[in-house]
């Protein structure tokens, strides 16, 4: 069974559907299950005690975890200096903290097994170091060096941890992002092109299958930097 | 003999059973982390794991993971008597 976070919409839905096309279980958690087909649990990522309950749940059922995947994430694209506290703060709790929060929660039911693939989300704002978006990078700088170190202190039980960092994919987390924004993006990457959540979904595949067991700890960013 | 102490006797056990050299003595004040302790940080996991199994043969959930269990683990995980005072405590409470 594998774990998604952020399952109900954007890159997290996509993995999903992938997933599942693929003969693979899945179970998406998310805030907002409305309109979701497929074996989901209400979970908001930026509470412990929320995740702590879905936990007990996969617990409690005997849900045999082989994977999870930290897609939620939210953005807010504005200057530091005119970005309200309480945004900052949820950006830092979902993006960041969710991340550690599940990974925390769920990684022990992995080492009991002494299997798994843990793959966290990043962008590639931060190693682009894009302007309007410093509170959304270092949440997303947070979560690669979180993969980093968590990455060693799960390698001795075979659990990989790795992070994906998409340039702009198309999804809703570009809402009221300009096409020429996205373009100005985009010609910083190595592939100066726009992908889709497919290809975010093919690596996701990659990275849970076992001839990836020679990679943990490490960053891939979507079209390079 | 109480049943706390034969959870404190299944605490011992099991760290006992996690250590590599079997005939290492174990009493309430061996330390399990930390410079003296005898557990790297493999072995305390693995350890966690087999005290939630043994707490579910006993009928309550070992959580090693929360932040109470944590707040109290400054000393929870330093010796072999913090850490069966630990789990006799969620023995009582939970079950």
């Amino acid at each position: 069974m594998i774990v998604v976070t952020g399952a109900s919409q954007g890159l997290g839905r996509a993995v999903c559907d992938r997933l599942i096309s693929k003969g693979i279980s899945v179970i998406g958690l998310a805030r907002n299950i409305d309109g979701v087909s497929f074996p989901t649990m209400t979970c908001d990522v930026s509470s412990y005690d929320d995740v702590k309950r879905v936990v007990q749940r996969l617990k409690t059922e005997g849900i045999q975890v082989k994977g999870l995947i930290n897609a939620a994430g939210i953005a807010s694209m504005n200057l530091a200096v005119t970005t309200p506290s309480n945004v900052s703060q949820n950006i830092i709790h979902t993006n960041l903290l969710g991340t550690i929060y599940c990974c925390q929660q769920i990684a022990p039911i992995m080492l009991r097994n002494k299997a798994g693939s843990i793959i966290n989300f990043s962008t590639i704002a931060v190693a682009l170091g894009l302007k309007g978006e410093s509170i959304y990078a270092a949440s997303k700088a947070g979560v690669e060096g979180f993969t980093r170190s968590f990455a060693r202190e799960m390698a001795d039980f075979n659990v990989n941890v790795n992070c994906i960092a998409p340039g702009p994919i198309q999804t809703n987390l570009l809402k009221g992002i300009t096409s020429s924004q996205i373009n100005k993006i985009v010609s910083q990457q190595i592939i100066p092109r726009q992908f889709t959540p497919d290809a975010v979904s093919d690596l996701v595949e990659i990275l849970l299958d076992r001839r990836s067991r020679c990679l943990s700890g490490q960053v891939f960013h979507v079209g390079g930097v | 003999m109480s049943t706390a102490n034969n959870a404190k006797r299944e605490v011992h056990d099991a760290i006992k059973a996690s250590l590599k050299d079997k005939s290492q003595s174990v009493t309430d004040d061996t330390p399990l982390i930390g410079g003296e302790g005898l557990l790297d940080s493999m072995t305390l996991v693995e350890l966690c794991l087999a005290l939630e199994d043994k707490a579910a043969e006993i009928g309550f959930e070992f959580d090693w993971t929360s932040d109470a269990a944590m707040s109290r683990s400054r000393s929870m995980f330093r010796t072999a008597g913090s850490l069966a005072t630990e789990f006799i405590n969620q023995m009582e409470t939970k079950k």
